[in-house]
């Protein structure tokens, strides 16, 4: 507990605790060695996360949208050291995240924690909920009276809104919205500073998903919390960011506080993510629908990824990749990466 | 089937049971509708709550145990819910439409689309193979399908999962039927492929007058697509009417909860409107109103009274805050 990642005695609100620096990660989805050589082909990489870079202050809430395949649970993956990154690096109080893996980095896996999308998979059937929810104060050595363990149990219960009589019960016996619950009360138990919640409520209906979104909400004000939200659904981005990144196909497009995002969005994808969402403000609404799907990643178009999609693509978007800069506009400041937007072709505010 | 006047679909008194070992489930209780030709009807609600099986009862796939135990289905005044097996294949497909989550699933990976479409057009229609190719690939055009006189012998696995819902839009639409049972159509896409696939379902079916009875959780969805929603909870209609009276005049507390729990874009709040509690498991279902126990306007008569459908608004709500005897009782 000595080398508690914390260089400065009370860090400033706002600083960035978390930076992610061109970061990447490739996956090798090769066939086997004898079908290349038999077939003649050359290895198969999928560059899931290509060249990220963002930074979260203490205490914000940054947003990762995108459609299936776009990376974003692979960022989230690599923000809590599940994945080692190919290139590029993630800091974490100052930290390179590769250190989480060691001894050493034992302390700063405490301050950070991850909520799965799917919480009748992410608690195991077997165990009671006293078990499930001490078991990070357990493993990372916390704590090893079991009163001890048995009070924290009862307040973490208590903080997700939960009663402390329903540590006796399986996972089971809760519905999908007290299951989340009990994922959150559990990744909150060593007093984590940052949390990546991987959809978190995308399996949940709306009554109970705003449940989860008001808890959420209450405890990043009561604990000071700072999110990593993953999300497809806008609407839900919308209602709990203060940043919001969109991703496709491996890379940041777009990147701005949530309501010049959302009120003035620059990206041509975003600008096509927005109109695409049905909304309840839209009854009866006729829909201008955007031709063409995601590509296939393991075969990216060239230049900017999305040009073969995009209306205003001209030969310069087809040949050289765009990379994230800022822009300012009439709404604020934005960080997109589309030449069409540097070149100011793009009109609309 | 012959003219008639009147709705396309009715729907009246539907309910579905599962006999079990501990006792019987009753999973739709008293479920009444109607859709009009061309029409859409949407039916919402949370998972559970009994709208896909309502959906299944009506094109006779409800997987068995579940049963029909009350209540009848009548396409253009005649009754489907009692028919024998043979009878019942005649119409769906034919007069009955179905599109469901997972495109994957309702299609053979083993055969061509071409051939599956094909099939289903020689099965309900009298034409030679040679006309149910070419009205196949004509259907694959409407969808949306590039090059369908090329992809028509390509197999599911070679289309992506929107192109595949497209194909099994062309397939419902085979025999021309009249009504389109959708069963969370777009749930399984992303939202870019989703407004491509309603947009098409709802030119399709204007085109041609088809009725759709539209299952989805998306309110979204909903207010885009739908004329009239039908609100479900806990196998029962709470609220039925117009689109826009129920998403912006809701007369049921649960309707206006859950209406409350969306987040959208127009209004910013700092806390969602939230229900607190879930939907009662089957076998645990309230004497009463069902939503009473989570409802903050309950009062005496709603934990023992189960109310129906009444007038409210422009809708129809099943709550007694809209039956003028208790409103005078609690005045």
């Amino acid at each position: 507990m000595s080398a508690v990642p914390r260089p400065r005695a009370e860090p400033v609100a706002g600083e960035a605790i978390v930076r992610a620096e061109r970061l990447s990660k490739y996956f090798d989805v090769s066939p086997p060695w004898l079908n290349r050589v038999l077939e003649r082909k050359g290895r198969q990489i999928l560059r899931a996360v290509d060249g990220v870079s963002f930074d979260i202050a203490r205490g914000e809430t940054l947003s990762l949208v995108g459609e299936s395949g776009c990376g974003k649970s692979t960022v989230a993956r690599l923000l809590v050291g599940l994945y080692v990154p190919t290139a590029g690096r993630a800091e974490f109080f100052g930290h390179d995240l590769r250190e989480l893996n060691t001894p050493a980095g034992r302390p700063l896996r405490q301050k950070l924690q991850m909520i799965f999308q799917d919480p009748y998979a992410s608690l195991n059937p077997r165990w009671r909920v006293a078990d499930i929810i001490a078991e990070p104060l357990r493993a990372h050595g916390l704590m090893q009276d079991r009163q001890a363990i048995a009070a924290r149990v009862d307040e973490l219960l208590t903080l997700v809104r939960l009663s402390p009589a329903d540590k006796e019960k399986y996972p089971h016996q809760f519905s999908g919205g007290q299951r989340q619950r009990l994922s959150i009360a559990r990744a909150l138990a060593t007093h984590p500073e940052f949390l990546v919640c991987d959809e978190p409520t995308s399996a949940l209906d709306v009554s109970v998903q705003a449940q989860v979104l008001n808890l959420m909400k209450d405890l990043q004000r009561e604990l000071g919390l700072t999110y990593l939200f993953i999300s497809h659904n806008l609407a839900v981005v919308h209602h709990i960011s203060d940043r919001v990144g969109v991703m496709y196909l491996g890379k940041l497009v777009e990147l701005a506080p949530k309501r010049t995002l959302f009120a003035a969005p620059r990206h041509p994808y975003t600008r096509m993510l927005l109109d695409a969402i049905p909304d309840l403000e839209m009854t009866g609404r006729a829909r201008t629908p955007v031709a063409g799907e995601v590509p296939n990643p393991l075969n990216p178009p060239a230049g900017c990824t999305f040009h073969p999609r995009c209306p205003h693509a001209e030969a310069r978007c087809k040949s050289e990749v765009p990379v994230l800069r800022l822009v300012r506009h009439a709404a604020g400041e934005t960080q997109v990466a589309c030449h069409a937007v540097e070149e100011g072709r793009i009109d609309r505010g | 089937m012959t003219s008639h006047a009147g709705p396309l679909l009715e729907v009246r008194n539907l309910r579905i049971e599962f006999p079990t070992r501990r006792g019987t489930l009753v999973a739709v209780d008293d479920v009444s509708f109607s859709i009009a030709p061309g029409e859409v009807l949407g039916v919402v609600g949370e998972s559970g709550a009994g709208k896909s099986l309502t959906g299944a009862a009506i094109i006779g796939l409800l997987e068995p145990p579940g049963r029909i135990a009350a209540g009848e289905v009548k396409l253009a005044g005649l009754r489907i819910d009692n028919l024998p097996y043979d009878e019942m294949r005649k119409i769906r497909g034919r007069e009955i439409g179905a599109i469901f989550q997972d495109p994957l699933t309702s299609l053979n990976p083993l055969y061509t689309i071409g051939r599956q479409i094909v099939e289903t057009i020689t099965t309900h229609l009298n034409v030679s193979s040679g006309q149910a190719r070419r009205r196949a690939i004509e259907l694959l055009a409407a969808t949306g399908i590039p090059a369908p006189e090329r992809r028509i012998d390509h197999y599911p696995h070679q289309f992506s999962g929107g192109m595949r819902q497209r194909v099994v839009i062309a397939l419902a639409l085979a025999a021309e039927p009249k009504l389109v049972i959708a069963d969370e159509p777009t749930t399984a896409l992303d939202v870019s492929i989703q407004a491509q696939i309603i947009t098409l379902l709802k030119t399709l079916c204007r085109d041609k007058r088809t009725a759709i009875m539209l299952i989805t959780h998306d309110m979204g969805v909903i207010a885009e697509t739908a004329d009239r929603v039908a609100v479900m909870y806990a196998g029962r209609i709470a609220e039925i009417g117009p689109v826009a009276d129920v998403i912006h005049r809701p007369q049921h507390p649960y309707t206006v909860g859950l209406m409350g729990s969306i987040p959208t874009f127009g209004r910013e709040v700092e806390r969602l409107a939230q229900i607190d509690g879930s939907m009662p498991r089957l076998t645990e279902i309230p004497p009463g109103c069902a939503f009473h126990p989570r409802c903050d306007r309950a009062f005496g008569r709603c934990s023992r009274e189960r109310p129906d459908l009444m007038p409210a608004g422009a809708s129809q709500a099943a709550c007694w805050l809209h039956d003028a005897a208790s409103r005078r009782a609690a005045a």
